[in-house]
């Protein structure tokens, strides 16, 4: 039983993306439960509590946001969604109804466990989160609200925290922009995405070793964002 | 082929009578009234030429009825019995008839000659549409099931290295092909209705950044420079439409220049618009060359066997048309091509408000 890394529901309609999905996490020990379509995914992911849900948008029903939606009526679990370049609307819904992170179609299989393991790594950090963040150059203490950038004191002003802190609690993962800015300035500014451009620049340029090709506050673009830290 | 709406042919009819009339005036104290009529005459071939044949008729029946009233004595009285005016109307009304079914006959044939060419372009583009993806779709294909029967029937036997090649060369191939299939897909609907543009407020330095993370592996092959100043303003555009637009600039310069050379991604602000440009250090192409370059299908004639469909540069143009931008190539100083494309700025929303400082 507990021999597995972790359980894995996978929902896909094509039997041959299941195939090749099932091999490639069996080998790195992952469990997984394979479901063919939305109304299986939502049975599969009630009885078999998976620690993560693998959700293909793409099902010929549209109804991939279903399972999304139903799942985080009950769970937390880290949902990723797979999604062709074709559909970057059904991307953002996805992300809307609540999924954690996607990997556009056609994959290769080393970006997809990437995302697998940074979701996991995530849901096992959740409840505590206190470390302070290591960001290149800089140290990000949310809790104390400290910033030292190679040794010394750099300013963040209670915004930057808010949003750092927003980006931190789904490290690894994609923010969309409409909950960025609803948890930092409220509901009432989702539409307010030029707040974020001039916030995130603002980050950039404090935290960053080269702002111009920042390697931890990462743009989605047309989605959100990605904050990485180094390990 | 006069597209004209039907009341400017009877309009034109009464001015060109009334102007007739005038000319008659002028005309009778030295010319006998018969040359009045050749006058009418006149009138009536023009609007039969540049008109419908409605208003042909109708300029031939005022004609003949201001030369009755007008000029024949009694004058200002229609005096209808008189049999040569018949003749005169008769006269008048064949050539209106004449000419405008001859006008109208070369206008059918105009049309037709016009949706022939249309057809044949159609043709054109049909048929390289369909050259390219036997090319550009089937070798990647013939790799494909190659390569993997080549592995499924005798993967054992394989070194593990040549095992390995094959499988990355799958994997390469099939991304492209995608990624071909894409580029068919994106111009299709560009052509077919404008897509709805997700407008928001975008950052170009973001969007760079980006794209260089994404395509890191296509560019690794070039020294990509970026030269973004900071204080750049925001644009309103569709950002995963602009990403696009892009990365198929950059994407073109890494693959029709030589490795090793430098590619510069610039930004700047001018005259109310944003430019972003992508220098190279290729061969460049000839004035000539660099508007054709944008068409569909197209490509450099040093590189008639180089992959890619010719699509890239196409769609970067309707999505800069589409944000009411517009796109081009200049040879760039020193050798090498640029491309540049506009976007219109905006007035920037309202700033966040927080106070900076301790």
């Amino acid at each position: 039983m507990s021999d597995y890394l972790a359980t894995v529901l996978l929902v896909e309609d094509d039997t041959e993306i299941r195939r090749f999905l099932h091999a490639a996490l069996g080998v790195e020990g992952y469990k997984v439960v394979e479901s063919a379509n939305a109304r299986r995914g939502a049975i599969d992911a009630s009885s078999h509590k998976p620690d993560l849900a693998i959700v293909d948008l793409g099902l010929p029903d549209f109804d991939g946001l279903e399972v999304i939606k139903g799942i985080r009526e009950w769970s937390e679990m880290p949902i990723l969604v797979l999604s062709a370049r074709s559909r970057e609307h059904a991307k953002l819904e996805a992300f809307d109804a609540g999924a954690d992170d996607y990997v556009t179609k056609p994959f290769g299989i080393g970006e997809l466990l990437a995302r697998v393991r940074v979701a996991l790594r995530h849901r096992a950090r959740a409840p505590t989160g206190g470390s302070a963040l290591r960001l290149g150059p800089c140290v990000v203490d949310l809790e104390a609200r400290r910033t030292l950038r190679e040794g010394r004191e750099v300013h963040l002003t209670p915004i930057e925290y808010r949003l750092v802190g927003c980006l931190a609690r789904h490290l690894g993962m994609v923010v969309s922009h409409r909950e960025l800015l609803s948890e930092v300035w409220g509901p009432t500014h989702q539409a307010d995405t030029h707040y974020l451009r001039i916030y995130l620049k603002r980050l950039r340029d404090k935290l960053e070793a080269d702002p111009m090709r920042p390697r931890h506050f990462l743009t989605e673009t047309g989605v959100g964002y990605r904050l990485v830290a180094d390990e | 082929m006069e597209p004209v709406r039907p009341w400017i042919g009877y309009a034109s009819a009464a001015a060109g009578v009334t102007l007739c009339t005038l000319a008659g005036f002028a005309m009778t104290p030295r010319f006998d009234i018969v040359n009045v009529a050749m006058v009418y005459l006149v009138a009536v071939v023009v609007v039969a030429l540049k008109f419908t044949r409605g208003a042909a008729i109708a300029c031939a029946l005022l004609s003949v009825l201001a030369f009755d009233i007008v000029f024949v004595p009694p004058q200002g009285v229609l005096t209808v019995n008189d049999a040569q005016y018949l003749l005169t109307f008769a006269i008048m009304l064949a050539v209106a008839l004449v000419i405008s079914h001859l006008t109208e006959k070369r206008q059918d044939e105009a049309q037709a000659r016009a949706r022939l060419a249309i057809e044949a372009e159609t043709e054109r583009v049909r048929s390289t549409l369909l050259a390219s993806i036997s090319h550009d779709l089937r070798t990647p294909l013939a790799v494909l099931a190659g390569a993997s029967s080549t592995l499924a029937e005798g993967g054992e036997r394989l070194a593990p290295a040549e095992r390995e090649a094959l499988a990355r060369s799958l994997f390469a191939q099939a991304r492209d092909l995608s990624e071909q299939v894409d580029k068919v897909l994106q111009m299709t609907r560009l052509e077919t209705g404008a897509p709805k543009l997700d407008r928001d407020w975008a950052s170009i330095a973001e969007i760079a950044a980006s794209l260089l993370d994404r395509l890191a592996d296509r560019l690794a092959t070039h020294r990509v420079l970026v030269e973004i100043p900071s204080d750049l303003p925001l644009v309103r555009v569709d950002a995963v439409l602009i990403e696009q637009a892009l990365g198929n600039l950059l994407d073109n310069a890494a693959r029709h220049t030589p490795p090793g050379t430098v590619v510069r991604l610039r930004a700047k602000r001018d005259a109310g618009q944003l430019v972003v440009s992508v220098e190279d250090c290729g061969m460049g192409l000839g004035p000539l060359d660099r508007d054709r370059i944008f068409a569909k299908f197209e490509r450099g004639a040093a590189e008639a066997g180089g992959r890619g469909m010719g699509l890239g540069l196409a769609i970067c143009r309707a999505i800069v048309a589409l944000h009411g931008g517009r796109t081009w190539a200049e040879a760039t100083p020193g050798g090498g091509l640029t491309f540049r494309f506009s976007l219109p700025l905006e007035a920037e929303p309202p700033s966040p408000s927080e106070a900076e400082g301790p």
